[in-house]
């Protein structure tokens, strides 16, 4: 077999797969079995009892297979359509939820406003919480009042030529002292722990990066508060700053504005507890 | 004859009984299907080349089932169970097709 040409190998050695799959795709059985001597050969080569069986066994095969697949193919439609159901019904519920707890909000509000209006202490107790609101910057304010721009002098080079935090806090302390009721810088509010800090370059308000120009609104007597301003010792301290370095400083008065309430984690009290009433 | 009676018989019991197929043999059964066609390809191919023999028939027919289980089974033993059912189906394809090819030169002499 060593030096036997490609004929003399068995086909299975040379011939590419797929060609001798095709080429024996008869099994090689039936051929042998039709070799055989005539006396061992069945009488008959028309199909018996055993292909009977055999082909019922194939037939039962088949249709127990289409069943399945038939049935499988039921199973994962019905499990996609129930898990859409489900998801439909759950988002309606969410939904549903959520009105709902807007709807108990309103009530609670109009509730509270309802106890507190039905009792003289009640109403007293009302209007203190609107004033404290007021003045702890917890409810948004809205009237009249004063705005102040201010914002760095013109082609700064120095940072005395530039608004500091240190002149945002002198302009905010002067604004109070003026009799402001409620002060915010670029909308954020002013409450009595709120901070007014350099970090980096910017100036933050209630821990808020701002960018110039600073425009500080303070609500409160617009006729009263630039006079009143100038008399103070840090309106006064801000007119010098307008003067020399040249700072930008612009007050007008407002007939209505509007500040928001400040954010809410500057109105939580930390450490101060409700004392025993002596 | 007597095999189209047969088919039909096991056909209408089949969808008469529907069994219940359990679940760890649920994966092996198309391929016990296709294998099963190939044995009745050929046995058809061998019937009308006059070499038709009863016994053969029912060993391929049932070899070629359980080999071909035995195959997908060993792949999802192994982790490549969807590629060895795509090399069997490959294999028994192809060989229906010439078996196929050769019933019909038989039939239509073409």
């Amino acid at each position: 077999m060593r030096d036997g040409t490609p004929d003399e190998l068995p086909p299975k050695v040379h011939m590419p797969l797929l060609d001798y799959i095709t080429s024996t795709s008869l099994d090689a059985d039936y051929a042998q079995a039709a070799e055989r001597p005539e006396e061992q050969q069945p009488k008959q080569v028309r199909p018996g009892l055993a292909a009977l069986v055999v082909m019922g066994l194939f037939g039962l095969l088949v249709a127990t297979a289409a069943i399945q697949t038939a049935r499988n193919a039921g199973d994962e439609s019905s499990g996609r359509d129930s898990l859409v159901n489900q998801i439909k019904a759950r988002s309606s519920q969410l939904d549903a939820r959520r009105a709902r707890i807007s709807t108990l909000r309103d009530e609670n509000d109009s509730l509270q406003q309802l106890y507190l209006e039905t009792t003289s202490q009640g109403r007293a107790l009302s209007a203190r919480l609107d004033r404290l609101g007021v003045v702890t910057g917890g409810i948004p304010v809205s009237g009249p009042g004063v705005k102040v721009v201010v914002d760095d002098a013109p082609e700064a080079t120095s940072d005395s030529q530039r608004v500091l935090d240190s002149d945002l806090q002198k302009l905010a302390n002067a604004l109070w002292a003026s009799g402001a009721e409620a002060i915010s810088i670029n909308g954020q509010r002013l409450n009595n722990i709120s901070a007014i800090r350099f970090a980096g370059s910017a100036v933050t308000v209630n821990q808020v990066a701002l960018t110039r120009p600073y425009t500080v609104l303070a609500v409160g007597d617009p006729d009263t508060m630039p006079a009143r301003f100038v008399e103070t010792e840090h309106g006064r301290d801000w007119l010098d700053l307008h003067a020399v370095p040249g700072l930008q400083f612009k007050m007008t008065s407002e007939e209505s504005m509007r500040l928001p309430a400040a954010p809410a984690r500057i109105l939580t009290v930390r450490h101060a507890m409700e004392g025993e009433t002596p | 004859m007597i095999a189209g009676l047969g088919l039909l018989v096991g056909i209408i019991i089949g969808l008469m009984l529907q069994p219940e197929v359990p679940l760890w043999l649920e994966p092996y059964l198309p391929i016990a299907v296709v294998a099963a066609l190939d044995a009745v390809f050929g046995a058809l191919r061998a019937f009308l080349d006059g070499i038709f023999d009863d016994k053969v028939f029912v060993v391929s027919f049932v070899s070629n089932v359980l080999i071909a289980a035995l195959i997908v089974y060993l792949g999802d033993k192994l982790g490549v169970g969807g590629q060895l059912s795509t090399g069997v189906i490959v294999v028994l394809g192809i060989r229906i097709f010439s078996n196929v090819a050769a019933i019909r030169r038989h039939i239509f002499h073409a």
